[in-house]
């Protein structure tokens, strides 16, 4: 190799380091743990009980899930969630990302700003915050009962809607950053020229300004999509039981089952699933690409 | 009151910010057919003139009538102006056939008509069939400038906006879709406002030409008009090349000139004089001129059909003149002749 050809490698050997070192490394891993024997009893657990059995090598853990409709409904639950989420998600940032895309420059940058703001504070820390907000005697239920809206303050968390409300509200600010990016690089002229031909404000919008923010639509919906699949705080602390995700999954077999196999192959099948999503976005991506808007 | 103008401008005045006024108390007619052109260096508010007419923007103060309606309050959408961007500003989703369409499907047009009138206008701009299935970003800049052409013309506008229809074409093709374009106008008799920098192209497809500078018309006239006789020296200046010399007195009919130089003509002090190059007479033909100026060749330019000389006729002024290639070298000495209708005396100033 001339020194020419390997100075690009040498450029990227920290970050090639950090990728192997810390990521695939991990990776290959979590592959050979999932196909250990699970419940052995002279792994290196604490107190002698066994994470696994050393040297050994079965897809047993994977049989076991694939026999279960525990693990289906899990599954299922999980995909469904990041479904509705995602979808959510889009129907909220949609309108506020066309909202932020029309401001002046400062007042769109400083909407900007808010809605990233979040993101900068701790989760539990939000979480927490959406507790007050959301509980019985909060704010949100005080108005709701004042109003005479409802008779009994709603009770928004540790069930679905507090799954969802509290997903949502993590997720949204990656969407917004994606529509607003996707609706800023439309050329601005193509609104007035629209109109110029005779088209109405509900004409432009459905004609021009929609398909020419599909890209970014499809991108926030796979974000929205791949951060929901590995909700885990939200299940967690806004969830009941019920709404038993596969990162909740994981870390219950992993930390109380002590079944590692077990563990390590729900997080494997965690992964295929979002690479499945990521392989499925591919397609609608392909197609609006072709269909001539901004890649 | 009924009128013939498809556009009348009455006191236009647009600012942005606390700037001066972009455009300024601009009256202006447009008959039905004509084809009129906006004329002036960029930042003269000739685009922004543009856009107030559109609907794109909203006046200060004045009103805009599309024959004899005050469209002032009109939403642009119903306002039915066909209107080419710069940038031609195609849907760069849709094909060009489909780009042609947006304004019939708009209007409510059934599908049958609105194919047939679409092709119609795309034969007229010449777009191959083939052409038709792509997208913008597929097709060249001149056939870009055809489809944005045809989507404006094919809603039967009252009023087309061409805003530097042009500018972002190389200069072979430039020349070509300067024909093609007064072609497809004068055949579809649309009544057309035009904005361009290019004085060459503002002469070459315009009935009328108005010459704009800081927001403000100096002066609408015909083209020949504006050519022979501008009113205020940027007029004379902007329109091809001029000698522009000041009157520094009058005494009967001579006028002396700065720099010692004196012709007959009738004017008085402060007025400008302009003597367009080609006006100069060379050889035999100077003998004859009751006004004769000689001076030395300083600077030859060749331009193919004509030779452009820089002559200094005193130690402080310098003027053009045209001659035929050859006729005269640097370092030559020559005598320029000046006719009497050579000699145009500007009367205004720029505001």
């Amino acid at each position: 190799m001339t020194p020419s050809r390997f100075r690009p490698y040498l450029l990227a050997s920290p970050a090639i380091v950090l990728l192997l070192g810390f990521f695939l490394a991990p990776m290959l891993q979590l592959g050979r743990v999932s196909l250990y024997d699970g419940g052995g009893r002279s792994g290196f657990g604490i107190g002698g009980g066994g994470f696994y059995k050393p040297n050994t090598w079965t897809f047993q853990a994977y049989r076991t899930l694939a026999g279960e409709t525990y693990f289906r409904e899990v599954w299922t639950f999980t995909v469904l969630l990041g479904l509705g989420v995602a979808c959510i998600t889009l129907l909220i940032a949609y309108p506020l990302s066309l909202f932020i895309h029309r401001l002046p420059p400062r007042a769109k940058a400083l909407a900007l700003t808010a809605v990233v703001l979040p993101k900068l504070a701790n989760v539990l820390v939000l979480i927490y915050g959406l507790e007050l907000l959301l509980s019985n005697s909060g704010p949100v239920n005080g108005l709701l009962v004042g109003l005479g809206a409802v008779s009994e303050p709603v009770a928004f968390f540790h069930n679905l809607p507090g799954v969802l409300i509290g997903e949502t509200y993590l997720i949204l600010p990656y969407a917004v950053l994606a529509l607003v990016a996707s609706l800023d690089r439309i050329d601005p002229a193509l609104v007035p020229a629209a109109r110029g031909l005779g088209a109405g404000p509900l004409r432009v919008f459905w004609r021009v300004t929609l398909p020419l923010s599909a890209p970014g639509i499809a991108l926030a919906a796979m974000l929205s999509l791949i951060w929901a699949l590995g909700a885990f705080t939200g299940p967690v602390l806004l969830g009941s039981p019920q709404e038993l995700t596969l990162a909740v999954e994981v870390q219950r077999q992993t930390f109380e089952n002590l079944n590692w196999p077990r563990g390590a192959a729900t997080a494997v099948l965690m992964l295929v699933t979002l690479a499945a999503c990521l392989v499925l976005y591919q397609v609608p991506a392909r197609f609006l690409r072709r269909r001539g808007g901004a890649p | 009151m009924a009128t013939n103008d498809v556009l009348r401008l009455e006191g236009l005045t647009r600012s942005f910010g606390h700037n001066a006024p972009a455009v300024n108390q601009v009256d202006l007619r447009l008959e039905a057919g004509s084809l009129f052109c906006l004329l002036g260096p960029s930042g003269c508010g000739k685009s922004t003139l543009l856009r107030l007419v559109g609907g794109y923007l909203a006046p200060d103060a004045g009103r805009v009538f599309l024959a004899d309606v005050d469209v002032n309050d009109m939403p642009l959408e119903r306002r039915n102006i066909g209107m080419v961007f710069q940038n031609y500003a195609l849907f760069p989703h849709l094909t060009a056939r489909a780009n042609v369409a947006f304004g019939l499907e708009a209007r409510g047009v059934p599908r049958s008509e609105r194919r047939q009138r679409v092709d119609a206008m795309l034969d007229r701009v010449g777009l191959s069939s083939t052409e038709r299935e792509r997208r913008p970003r597929e097709l060249s800049g001149g056939q870009q400038q055809r489809v944005a052409l045809a989507r404006a013309l094919v809603i039967q506008p009252k009023l087309l906006l061409l805003d530097e229809p042009l500018a972002n074409l190389d200069r072979q093709l430039r020349e070509q879709m300067r024909l093609e374009l007064k072609e497809i106008l004068r055949t579809t008799g649309v009544t057309a406002l035009l904005v361009t920098h290019d004085q060459e192209e503002a002469l070459s497809l315009a009935d009328r030409v108005g010459v704009m500078l800081g927001g403000r018309l100096l002066q609408t006239d015909a083209p020949r008009v504006l050519y022979n006789h501008p009113r205020t020296p940027f007029v004379a200046g902007f329109l091809g090349l001029a000698n522009l010399l000041r009157v520094a007195d009058a005494v009967g009919d001579m006028l002396h000139l700065e720099g010692g130089l004196s012709l007959r003509g009738k004017g008085t002090k402060d007025n400008r004089v302009m003597i367009r190059p080609e006006k100069f007479l060379l050889g035999p033909a100077a003998e004859r001129c009751p006004t004769r100026w000689t001076g030395r060749v300083i600077n030859t330019l060749f331009l193919g059909a004509q030779q452009m000389l820089q002559v200094a006729v005193t130690p402080a002024v310098t003027v053009r003149a045209c001659c035929r290639p050859g006729e005269a070298g640097d370092g030559d000495e020559v005598t320029l002749g000046i006719p009497d209708d050579a000699v145009w005396i500007v009367p205004g100033e720029d505001v």
